[in-house]
């Protein structure tokens, strides 16, 4: 079993716990990380509580990501307005939405009335990984597929990423504020949804 | 002098010909039982649709050269119609324009990146996604409108007992006479503007990071108000009856909250920003 195998097989057997998948992933630090990172999302949704129903906005992007990943029937017949995506990003592309989701997973921590303290500490370390994984390199998928539109999406991006640094400061200064950290999940929701649209098929 | 004006009627027959000659226009028809599905995907270019006078979805396509085609399939109550870019097609060369007809029970699902959107007079689904398109919903009912843009700005105009759901990163918001029973909008930078009466005991949550965002209500509004700019300032013009318990503390400037009209309707209405203002107007007889 190959890496894009093993990543195939995920949506089988989520936990990597197959003997295939366990043969591969002792040699593969990249997919262990990968694995280690879907049990720390599913974790996250095993702790959410009935009160945090998601949005329909979730459920859009889950279908979303499920149709990048070819889980369910596409609304097209022909060839992706992306080729080179699929490309650039190979196999690792479905790290996004599973990021979205971690963010997503964050954001509902969020809103969780316990602990506000932990909270804040808790959310602080993926709006620094986020903005530093994913920024340069969908500002460059965008440069290529879409020149004309790399200004704007530029300017987004720098707007979301100023909005989560103050949310972030808001709720450090005041852990107990609910609407700093209700701007804080939603400046994260309008990150994914940033990532989501440079992604999806619209794009040129 | 006459020779030198028949130069240019040539000249500009030339570039209309030559224009004309690179347009073409397609259309396409397709038969679909009732609440049809009809998806159309354009990268460059505008959509509109209205509503057809049977069970016909009718695509009528420009296209503005012969560097993208129009792929179309049926599955079903299903139709897919997107704009197929070919090799060297740019922003200019790829634009296609879209007008469709489609029964007005029908769910549709427009995505353009850069073209305007618009979408009325239907009572299905819609759902509308462009990063830079302009969205103008109008005359729907009884539906899900779901709309995500980039910096395009949002027109929904008389949207009734409507599942509304927008999000718009730096594009202004403009509502009008939109009701029901969930209407929400979330955006980081852009205005939000509402005007109507917030309708009867539905959820209006309104949120904008640095945006503004401005309610225009009538003085009868039955609704159940809370607002807060973390960072910004909050302006009331209409008297709210005080709540006894808020989640938020009520600092004079940065919040309010409170009841007017009949609390049996009441519809629930949340205005929140971090550093932009929210002002509550009262709607004057003219508007």
């Amino acid at each position: 079993m190959n890496c894009v195998e093993l990543q195939q097989s995920l949506a089988e057997v989520e936990d990597g716990s197959s003997t295939e998948q366990r043969a591969h992933l002792r040699g593969c630090p990249a997919c262990s990380a990968l694995v280690e990172e879907l049990d720390l999302i599913i974790a996250a949704a095993g702790e959410l509580q009935a009160a945090d129903e998601p949005s329909p906005r979730v459920w859009n992007s889950i279908e979303i990501a499920l149709r990048q990943e070819g889980l369910i029937r596409p609304s097209r017949a022909g060839r992706p307005f992306i080729p080179s995506f699929s490309a650039r990003w190979g196999a690792a592309r479905w790290l996004v939405p599973a990021a979205a989701m971690l963010l997503l997973a964050v954001g509902t921590y969020v809103r969780r009335e316990s602990r506000p303290n932990e909270v804040a500490r808790q959310i602080s370390m993926p709006a620094a990984s986020a903005s530093d994984l994913e920024d340069s390199d969908l500002m460059q998928e965008v440069a290529d597929n879409a020149p004309a539109m790399k200004t704007q999406y530029e300017d987004n991006l720098r707007r979301v990423n100023e909005s989560i640094r103050e949310s972030q400061g808001a709720v450090d200064e005041s852990p107990n504020d609910e609407d700093a950290r209700r701007s804080l999940m939603d400046a994260y929701q309008q990150k994914s949804m940033l990532f989501e649209m440079a992604m999806d098929r619209s794009q040129p | 002098m006459v020779s030198k004006r028949a130069a240019k009627l040539v000249a500009i027959g030339l570039i209309v010909a030559g224009t004309l000659l690179a347009e073409s226009r397609k259309e396409f028809r397709f038969s679909v039982g009732p609440r049809a599905g009809v998806s159309v995907m354009n990268p460059y270019g505008s959509i509109s649709v209205k509503p057809s006078l049977n069970n016909t979805v009718i695509v009528n396509a420009i296209l503005h050269s012969d560097k993208v085609e129009v792929d179309n399939s049926q599955n079903g109550n299903r139709v897919d119609i997107q704009s197929h870019l070919l090799a060297g097609a740019d922003a200019d060369s790829g634009r296609v324009d879209y007008e469709v007809l489609v029964p007005a029970d029908a769910s549709i699902t427009l995505h353009s990146s850069t073209g305007s959107l618009r979408a009325e007079k239907l009572h299905g689904d819609v759902n509308l996604e462009g990063a830079g398109a302009a969205v103008d919903v109008r005359d729907i009912s009884n539906a899900h409108v779901h709309v995500k843009t980039m910096n395009g700005s949002v027109n929904l105009n008389n949207i009734q007992n409507g599942h509304v759901e927008v999000d718009s990163l730096s594009g202004d918001v403009t509502m009008k006479a939109v009701n029901g029973p969930l209407v929400q909008v979330v955006s980081t930078s852009g205005r939000i503007n509402y005007i109507g009466d917030f309708g009867n005991s539905g959820e209006y949550r309104l949120t904008s990071h640095s945006g503004d965002i401005e309610a225009t209500i009538p003085e009868w509004t039955s609704a159940d108000v809370s607002a807060r700019s973390v960072r910004g300032e909050v302006h009331d013009d209409i008297p709210l009856q005080p709540k006894n318990h808020t989640w938020f503390t009520v600092d004079k400037g940065r919040a309010f909250a409170g009841t007017m009209g009949k609390v049996a309707m009441s519809s629930t209405v949340v205005l929140r920003t971090f550093s932009g203002k929210i002002h509550l107007r009262k709607r004057s007889e003219k508007q």
